[in-house]
């Protein structure tokens, strides 16, 4: 009899979860047999090769913890997190986990479209497990969860999808476990919704529940987790509080990011080379993608400084200064007066001009602020080959809080050249009792 | 013992899925849960019209011997045909979510069964209306094959819904496989008309135990004999235990392979 091996944390250890020394193997086919020849003759039937995913995981999680799983695609993260929910099984050590696991994997599991929301609760919350007197006592909380009270009876194929994603995560979300295995559904629904889950799921930490958490997006792994662990190559690379996992996470994908763009900018220069030799616009050519959005809200998170761009302008010295003491600065009233001062090289005698752009983002995120020269004065600036760019703000009307200045020098909006993320932080203070995000230039006159 | 524990607690998985596998199956047609009991009653009009209008076997009442053996063959038909797709049929599911992996051949045997339940109903009304009448004593038996029929049943969805996984001609190799056993087994004809020196194979077969004791209680009216019901009791736990076996031992990989 080949029964599951069947593991126990011993009763007095207060442990949720156990992984240990967990390996698995994936079998990769290299060209499975597809043509009829192939199949009858079995060739190539047995071409495969056995790929680690994970190659020896350990950890253990305390009961009402709440661990983050992240590492980019292909880490064997997810792979993890279905072992520990056994729907697959490790070919090496195992997983304990004590009380009841649920996991929300998959949303919506066995809906059926010509079924109303009310019996497609049933259904979904009885493949998690539930008993159908648990299910009565749920449903009202589900169905006021989702918001759905007046389509609760309709067909689920009626629904729009947001609908159905919020019926979907309400049955999931409202099965109570000991365990609660998560793999990147938060991103379900409006704004709103999705703000009500991230409570919820804060709520359910803290009744008590475990919760494993696999996730991109690291600002949740920061919110909720007490632990996260990176996962790299199928191994645990870092561990320990996200505070600090998360910004070495984050910069080991930046500087891979730049060993591929520094990659791209070597070929590139090569077929420059061999093909086009004088042309004066040749690093238009060079395509180095900007970071998109959400990426530059986890730097943001990070709050570390963050370079990127191909160099041929290199920013070398920047600083900040508080016009009313001409010092150089990171403390501000709000009716303070600022002088940012960028001095530059000019590593690419190809390059003759360019455009300098700031960026204000308040620590919150909020974008304040953002302009560039081209915008301002109607053309790009001609570059020296060492050069100073002065930008003076006057007031600063920020108001009080804590700001970031990002900074970059880039050829229109293409290529860029050097973007310094999280350049400076400010504080703004107010001695005053106003209050609010700007400060108008304004006067009474009280007639 | 634990997974019978596992299987209680996931109990209201299987009922769902049965009902939702019952209603969800007419959806959407007109006559809707009707064909439930249409289909059959218009596939024993093709047989009867073959093998007694047209071959004239001379047996009394033949869509009644017929249609007797009839319903608890598609049960088993349905077991083995469908039970193929039970669970690469639920892919998303499989892969998702993890539930225990039984639950899906139970519940889809159940669902088959439920389905023969109500053909019951329509075996009781053409007993009644063909004036054969019924055996109050014999009729106490039923429940016994019905239970017999049914750890068979699910003995032969284990095997062929794990085996499919992992071989996936066996969904169109059962496909033929069904159809020379139903001819194997007498369901068109009596055990009588077999030739003696082939009897022992069909004693073999599991269903020939089976459908001679519905014969019995609902044709002949008679009380099975424990001999019969006997031996298919010990095919059907031999079945049901290489079956849980086989199951048991290829549902780690499922998600892995769909």
């Amino acid at each position: 009899m080949n029964d599951i091996k069947s593991c126990n944390i011993e009763s007095a250890s207060d442990n949720a979860i156990e992984v240990r020394t967990v390996k698995k193997k994936f079998k990769v086919f290299f060209d499975k047999g597809q043509s009829l020849k192939e199949i009858v003759l079995f060739k190539n039937r047995n071409h495969y090769e056995n790929r680690w995913v994970l190659k020896g995981i350990s950890f253990t999680v305390k009961k009402g913890e709440a661990i983050g799983l992240i590492g980019e695609n292909g880490c064997g993260k997810s792979t993890l997190l279905k072992l520990m929910t056994k729907i697959m099984y490790p070919d090496y050590g195992d997983i304990c986990i004590k009380g009841r696991v649920s996991s929300l994997i998959e949303l919506g599991a066995g809906f059926h479209p010509d079924m109303s929301g009310r019996e497609n609760i049933y259904i979904n919350a009885s493949i998690f497990g539930l008993t159908r007197k648990e299910i009565d006592n749920r449903i009202q909380n589900i169905i006021d969860f989702s918001e759905l009270e007046e389509f609760v009876d309709n067909p689920v194929r009626t629904y729009s999808s947001g609908m159905y994603m919020r019926l979907a995560f309400s049955v999931a979300i409202n099965v109570d476990a000991d365990v609660l295995l998560i793999d990147e559904i938060l991103a379900v629904g409006d704004a709103n919704f999705q703000a009500k889950c991230f409570n919820k799921m804060r709520e359910i930490k803290s009744n008590g529940t475990t919760i494993a958490i696999v996730s991109h997006a690291l600002n949740q792994v920061e919110q909720i987790c007490d632990k996260a662990y990176w996962i790299k190559d199928g191994i645990i690379e870092e561990q320990g509080e996200p505070r600090t996992v998360i910004p070495k996470y984050m910069n080991w994908i930046m500087s891979k990011e730049d060993r591929i763009e520094l990659k791209r900018n070597e070929e590139l220069i090569e077929d420059k080379n061999e093909i086009i030799i004088n042309d004066k616009n040749i690093e238009s050519h060079q395509e180095i993608e900007e970071l998109d959005q959400d990426e530059l809200k986890e730097i943001r998170k990070t709050g570390q400084e963050v370079e990127y761009g191909n160099k041929n302008i290199e920013i070398v010295n920047y600083k900040l200064i508080n016009l009313s003491n001409n010092q150089s600065s990171i403390k501000f009233s709000c009716e303070d007066s600022a002088k940012l001062e960028v001095e530059y090289v000019l590593n690419n005698e190809m390059v003759d001009e360019a455009m300098f752009s700031i960026a204000i983002t308040r620590s919150d995120g909020v974008m304040c602020y953002t302009t560039n020269t081209l915008i301002d004065t109607g053309k790009n600036i001609s570059l020296k080959k060492n050069g100073r760019i002065e930008l003076f703000i006057e007031p600063l009307q920020l108001m009080q809080g804590e700001y970031i200045i990002d900074i970059s020098l880039t050829k229109d909006y293409g290529p860029i050249y050097h973007c310094i993320c999280n350049a400076i932080k400010l504080s703004v203070y107010n001695a005053k009792s106003d209050y609010g995000i700007f400060k108008p230039n304004h006067k009474w006159i009280i007639k | 013992m634990k997974i019978f524990k596992e299987l209680y607690d996931y109990r209201e998985m299987i009922f769902s899925l049965v009902r939702k596998d019952l209603r969800g199956r007419y959806k959407g047609s007109v006559l809707g849960f009707f064909w439930t009991f249409l289909n059959p009653l218009l596939q024993l009009a093709i047989y009867n019209i073959v093998f007694a209008t047209i071959l004239k076997n001379g047996i009394d009442k033949y869509y009644l011997f017929l249609f007797v053996a009839l319903i608890p063959w598609f049960f088993f038909n349905g077991s083995l045909t469908g039970g193929t797709n039970c669970i690469i049929g639920q892919k998303s599911l499989i892969t998702k979510i993890y539930f225990p992996r039984e639950v899906m051949p139970i519940s889809h045997v159940l669902s088959c069964f439920v389905n023969m339940l109500l053909c019951f109903v329509v075996i009781f009304i053409i007993v009644g209306i063909s004036g054969v009448g019924i055996n109050i004593l014999a009729i106490i038996f039923l429940p016994l094959v019905w239970v017999t029929q049914f750890i068979l049943c699910l003995g032969i969805c284990f095997i062929a819904s794990s085996v499919t996984v992992f071989f996936r001609d066996l969904e169109h190799i059962l496909g033929i496989v069904s159809m020379a056993w139903m001819y194997m087994t007498p369901v068109m004809y009596g055990i009588e008309s077999v030739p003696p020196k082939y009897s022992f194979l069909f004693m073999l077969n599991p269903m020939t135990p089976i459908i001679q004791s519905y014969r019995d209680i609902l044709y002949y009216k008679t009380v099975p004999q424990v001999s019969t019901l006997l031996h298919a009791l010990f095919l059907g736990i031999i079945i049901l235990s290489i079956g849980y076996l086989t199951f048991n031992k290829l549902k780690k990989h499922f998600a892995e392979e769909l």
